[in-house]
């Protein structure tokens, strides 16, 4: 083969990876089933870094008291969380090792626990209290956004509220298809 | 400097040699074509230069689109990104083919995969994509282990090998993966290139990568404890790491034996030998072969469960199958004798290792006397392989391995039966006469390689 043919050859093939990567993730906004999720403000003390939003979900810290499924997680290990879609934001039903059978109106988001803990701060009480939770990436926690408007989306007014609408694909995969201020669209994610 | 003046003035030279008779007749053309042939120090600098110069430019690129990404549509940052890469691939192969450039060419070679990695990072982050982040790493150096395969450009692997070590260092310490396997795969799969190419020094590379991956894999399980503080992993580990590196070794020695992989032998050798000693000594210690915390008093670490001593045996397995194919490749009269007694010497080293899965933390002191005692004949016979193959390096490995040891046993013996300041006077007192000693011992057996190898 000569040189001709082999550069070719490589870039057809690291361009055909990196549109892999791209048209694996607009498969899941296209075919997934969208919900919306509620953001919580992220903790002050991690500081808005360069141009990409924070976001900090309810369904990010799980109690597994109050839910059902498996109750046995360990760092690092992949979960599926059963959400029930509803207005105005989707809530979580149950966690589980395996993609789970769904219900109507269900979808199942896939995670990595970040960390598993049997105690958990109450913020009332101001005391540790035995409750078995998990902290949960879903790989939806960041968003590009343009300089100098992230920060109106991590921390917003509070008359304000953020509420990000993922799309779920069948394998549990999600992607951010739009950020919400106040039921309205703020950011929308096209392909071009 | 093997420049083009001293090419001119040898050409001038080596007639008159010839006939003098120092140089045979007819050798003068082969010693110029390989003098010719040989990477001068110009060469060196036009390296450098491209390295640099490679440098620059993709800083230079990544900052000018940095300034003004947020003004782009995605449409024009893929083709920025695209159009970057492609171009940095096609000058890499024009300056490869009609400049006749290969120097320059495999810096720009290495811009391609720089741009590549750079292109899955600004792609991520153009389209949202924040999956498990060590997987961009490792798509990174496959797209560096592509270019290597099929251009092929030595700078391209050695990128990638050390973006693999870069994955394997995130998966380990950021997702705790204790044995990552998948590594391993990655490395065999650089090899092959090496081998062809003859990339000595990317073999450098992908040893000292391998280390790396030791030691990674190592301290995920330094903190390894059960429910009531034992830590026997880190025991099992540490002796399927000497087995393996010890079977790298022997892999080294039937490398000798082929004319094609001889180059590769003695490199292969000597990290293999460093590897292995530095585990071996890990096991001299008390403290590994009991493995519980030093605040917990009991029987320390429990006998290996199914999945360590299937890894010990297997491991035990493959070292003895390499012996068994090393002893095949030689005839029985011209074995030497080191050779001979090595072969008890790893039996029992084989049979003390085995045996020590099935044992508790109690016997922990009995195991670590016996390993002192096979560390320092292990020591003795890496002498004498040193002597018989006329190793320098293996030589200096064996003295540095037993100043160590007798320091560390030093501290072991007398840090509680010396008064601090007599064990601080008398350890540097032994230091000084100790090491003047072993230092006139070293320089003897060198001198002997040197002479050896003249002769």
């Amino acid at each position: 083969m000569n040189m001709t043919l082999r550069t070719i050859l490589v870039l057809a093939l690291q361009i055909a990876a990196l549109l892999g990567m791209i048209g694996i993730k607009q498969w899941t906004l296209n075919s997934g089933t969208p919900v919306v999720l509620e953001t919580l403000p992220v903790d002050p003390r991690s500081l808005f870094s360069g141009d990409y939003v924070r976001l900090n979900y309810s369904i990010s810290t799980l109690l597994l008291d109050q839910l059902g499924g498996d109750k046995e997680f360990k760092r690092h290990d992949s979960v599926y969380v059963v959400l029930q879609s509803g207005e105005p934001y989707a809530t979580p039903v149950s966690v589980h090792h395996e993609m789970p059978q769904l219900a109507g109106g269900q979808v199942a988001i896939r995670g990595e626990v970040e960390y598993a803990s049997t105690t958990r701060w109450n913020q009332q009480s101001r005391q540790l209290e035995p409750a078995k939770s998990l902290n949960v990436h879903y790989g939806i926690e960041n968003y590009y956004v343009e300089e100098g408007t992230g920060q109106t989306l991590e921390r917003p007014a509070d008359n304000a509220k953020v509420t990000v609408r993922v799309a779920v694909d069948r394998f549990g995969n999600a992607g951010i298809s739009a950020i919400l201020l106040n039921g309205k669209e703020r950011h929308v994610e096209r392909l071009l | 400097m093997r420049d083009s003046k001293f090419i001119r003035r040898l050409e001038q030279e080596l007639p008159a040699w010839a006939e003098r008779g120092w140089v045979q007749r007819g050798a003068e053309r082969d010693i110029l074509a390989y003098v010719a042939s040989q990477h001068s120090g110009s060469e060196r600098m036009v390296i450098a230069l491209s390295l640099m110069g490679v440098l620059l430019l993709g800083s230079g690129v990544i900052t000018f689109f940095a300034a003004h990404w947020a003004g782009m549509s995605k449409l024009a940052k893929l083709l920025v990104l695209f159009g970057s890469m492609s171009s940095a691939y096609v000058a890499a192969a024009v300056t490869a083919t009609r400049g006749n450039l290969p120097r320059v060419s495999q810096g720009l070679w290495l811009l391609g995969v720089i741009l590549f990695g750079a292109n899955i990072m600004l792609i991520a982050q153009i389209y949202n994509i924040d999956s498990h982040y060590p997987n961009g790493v490792l798509m990174w150096a496959l797209g560096g282990l592509l270019v290597a395969y099929t251009i092929p450009a030595q700078l391209a692997l050695a990128a990638a090998i050390a973006l693999g070590v870069l994955w394997t260092g995130m998966e380990h310490m950021d997702f705790n993966r204790h044995v990552h396997w998948p590594f391993l795969l990655f490395w065999l799969a650089c090899l092959p290139p090496i081998y062809r190419h003859n990339w000595l020094r990317t073999l450098h590379l992908a040893l000292i990568g391998l280390l790396l991956w030791s030691c990674f894999t190592y301290f995920d399980f330094l903190w390894e404890y059960d429910a009531s503080g034992r830590h026997g992993a880190q025991l099992y580990l540490m002796q399927i790491f000497f087995l393996g590196y010890l079977a790298l070794f022997v892999t080294g020695l039937l490398l000798e034996q082929r004319d094609d992989t001889r180059k590769f032998a003695a490199m292969t050798r000597h990290y293999a030998a460093f590897a292995a000693l530095c585990a071996f000594f890990a096991l001299t210690f008390p403290e590994i072969q009991h493995s519980s915390r030093w605040l917990f008093a009991g029987d320390g670490r429990l006998p290996a469960d199914a999945w360590w001593l299937g890894l010990t045996v297997l491991a035990a397995g493959a070292l003895g199958g390499l012996v068994l194919k090393h002893q095949r490749t030689q005839h029985a009269a011209a074995i030497p004798v080191h050779l001979q007694w090595g072969r008890g010497l790893l039996a029992t080293l084989l049979a003390l290792i085995l045996a020590n899965v099935f044992m508790n933390g109690s016997v922990g002191g009995q195991i670590a006397l016996a390993f002192n005692l096979l560390f320092f004949a292990a020591l003795v016979w890496l002498v004498f392989h040193a002597l018989y193959s006329s190793d320098r390096t293996l030589l200096n490995f064996s003295f540095l391995f037993f100043a160590a040891w007798l320091l560390s046993r030093y501290f072991d013996t007398f840090w509680t039966l010396l008064d601090r300041s007599m064990f601080f006077m008398a350890g540097g007192l032994a230091l000084i006469a100790g090491g003047y000693f072993l230092e006139q011992q070293r320089r003897k057996l060198d001198q002997k390689i040197v002479q050896a190898r003249e002769h």
